[in-house]
C-alpha cells in the first residue's frame, strides 16, 4: 500500500474525532501531530495559544507588526521543532520560551534592541522610609467599579506596561498576566525566583503609581 | 519598628500569605494606625485587579489568523 495513503487514511480516523479535539490534552495533540501527521491537531495548538503567544510577542516587541512576524515565527518554528519537545517542562512553559527567544532574535535582527534600564531602586517613600504626603492624597481604591475597570484604564495599564523596562514588563506579564508561577517565570526567562520576585515588586510599584497619577488627574 | 518602608517591601509576600506571624502583625498594626500605608495596600490589591483583567484580552484577529494560515500553508510541505 502508498505510504500516502496509508497517511490519509489516518488523517481520516484521526479526523472522525475532531469534534472531541478541544478536550485533547496538548501532549496527545503534539503525538498525533508529531507522529501520525494530523494537521488538525496542529490546528487546535495555534487555537489554544495564539492568543498567548501574539499576546507576550506584543509585550517584549510592543509593536505590533514586529509581534505577528515573531508569532508567524513561533508557529513555523513549532512545524519543525515540536517533536523535540520532550514534556520535561508543561508545553505552555515550553512554547514561552520559543515566544521569548523568537522575539530577541527578532528584535536583533532588526537592531531594535531594547536598553535596560533598572528599576531595583523605584519606591514611592521618602529617605526616611515614609509615605508621609505622598499616598493618601491620590487615594482612588474606593471608586466605583465602572470606572476603575472602564476602557480607558485599561489603555492607561496597558500604556504603563509598556512603559516598564523589557525586563520588568516580560516577568509582570507572565506572571500577573498569564498567572504563571514565579518558579514557571523563572524557568521560561532563565533567571532565579528571587529575580522574578525583585522584578514583579518594582513593576507594580511603577503600576500603582502610574493609576494613582491617572485617576487623580481625572478627577481634578 | 515597622515603618511605611516595611509595608511597601512585605507587599507581596503579605498579597500571596507568604510572611511570618510577627511581620504580618506588624503590617497589620503599622497600617491599621497609618492612613498613608491604609492607602497604599488598597490601590495595591485594586491594581492588581485591573491587570487581571487583562488576561483574557483577545489579540489575534480573524486576518492575523489568516495570515498565518497562509503562510504555513506555503512553507509547510504536505504530509
Amino acid at each position: 500500500m502508498e505510504i500516502g495513503f496509508i497517511k490519509k487514511l489516518i488523517n481520516v480516523i484521526v479526523s472522525n474525532d475532531n469534534e472531541q479535539i478541544t478536550g485533547i490534552s496538548d501532549d496527545e495533540l503534539i503525538r498525533r501531530y508529531t507522529q501520525l501527521g494530523d494537521e488538525s491537531s496542529f490546528e487546535e495548538i495555534v487555537n489554544r495559544y495564539s492568543d498567548r503567544i501574539y499576546g507576550f510577542a506584543l509585550r517584549i516587541t510592543r509593536n505590533t507588526n514586529d509581534a505577528e512576524e515573531v508569532f508567524q515565527e513561533v508557529f513555523l518554528t513549532l512545524t519543525k521543532k515540536l517533536h523535540t519537545f520532550r514534556g520535561d517542562s508543561k508545553f505552555s512553559s515550553w512554547l514561552y520560551r520559543v515566544t521569548v527567544n523568537t522575539s530577541y532574535m527578532y528584535l536583533r535582527s532588526q537592531k531594535k534592541h531594547e536598553n535596560n534600564i533598572s528599576l531595583e531602586n523605584y519606591s514611592p517613600y521618602d529617605e526616611k522610609g515614609t509615605l508621609m504626603g505622598r499616598i493618601r492624597y491620590k487615594d482612588w481604591s474606593s471608586r466605583p467599579d465602572i470606572v476603575i475597570f472602564n476602557k480607558e484604564s485599561v489603555l492607561i495599564i496597558e500604556k504603563a506596561i509598556n512603559e516598564l523596562p523589557e525586563s520588568y514588563r516580560t516577568v509582570f506579564h507572565l506572571r500577573d498576566i498569564e498567572g504563571l508561577s514565579n518558579e514557571e517565570v523563572a524557568n521560561i526567562l532563565e533567571i532565579s525566583i528571587p529575580a522574578v520576585k525583585s522584578r514583579l515588586h518594582r513593576a507594580r510599584l511603577f503600576l500603582r503609581d502610574k493609576l494613582s497619577d491617572y485617576f487623580y488627574e481625572w478627577r481634578r | 519598628m515597622f515603618m511605611c518602608k516595611d509595608v511597601v517591601e512585605n507587599i507581596m509576600g503579605y498579597i500571596d500569605c507568604e510572611l511570618d506571624l510577627q511581620t504580618l502583625k506588624e503590617l497589620e498594626k503599622h497600617t491599621g494606625d497609618c492612613p498613608e500605608c491604609m492607602t497604599f495596600v488598597n490601590t495595591y490589591k485594586r491594581m492588581l485587579e485591573i491587570t487581571g483583567k487583562l488576561k483574557d484580552k483577545p489579540f489575534v484577529t480573524p486576518e492575523i489568523r489568516n495570515r498565518l494560515r497562509v503562510l504555513l500553508k506555503s512553507k509547510v510541505k504536505p504530509v
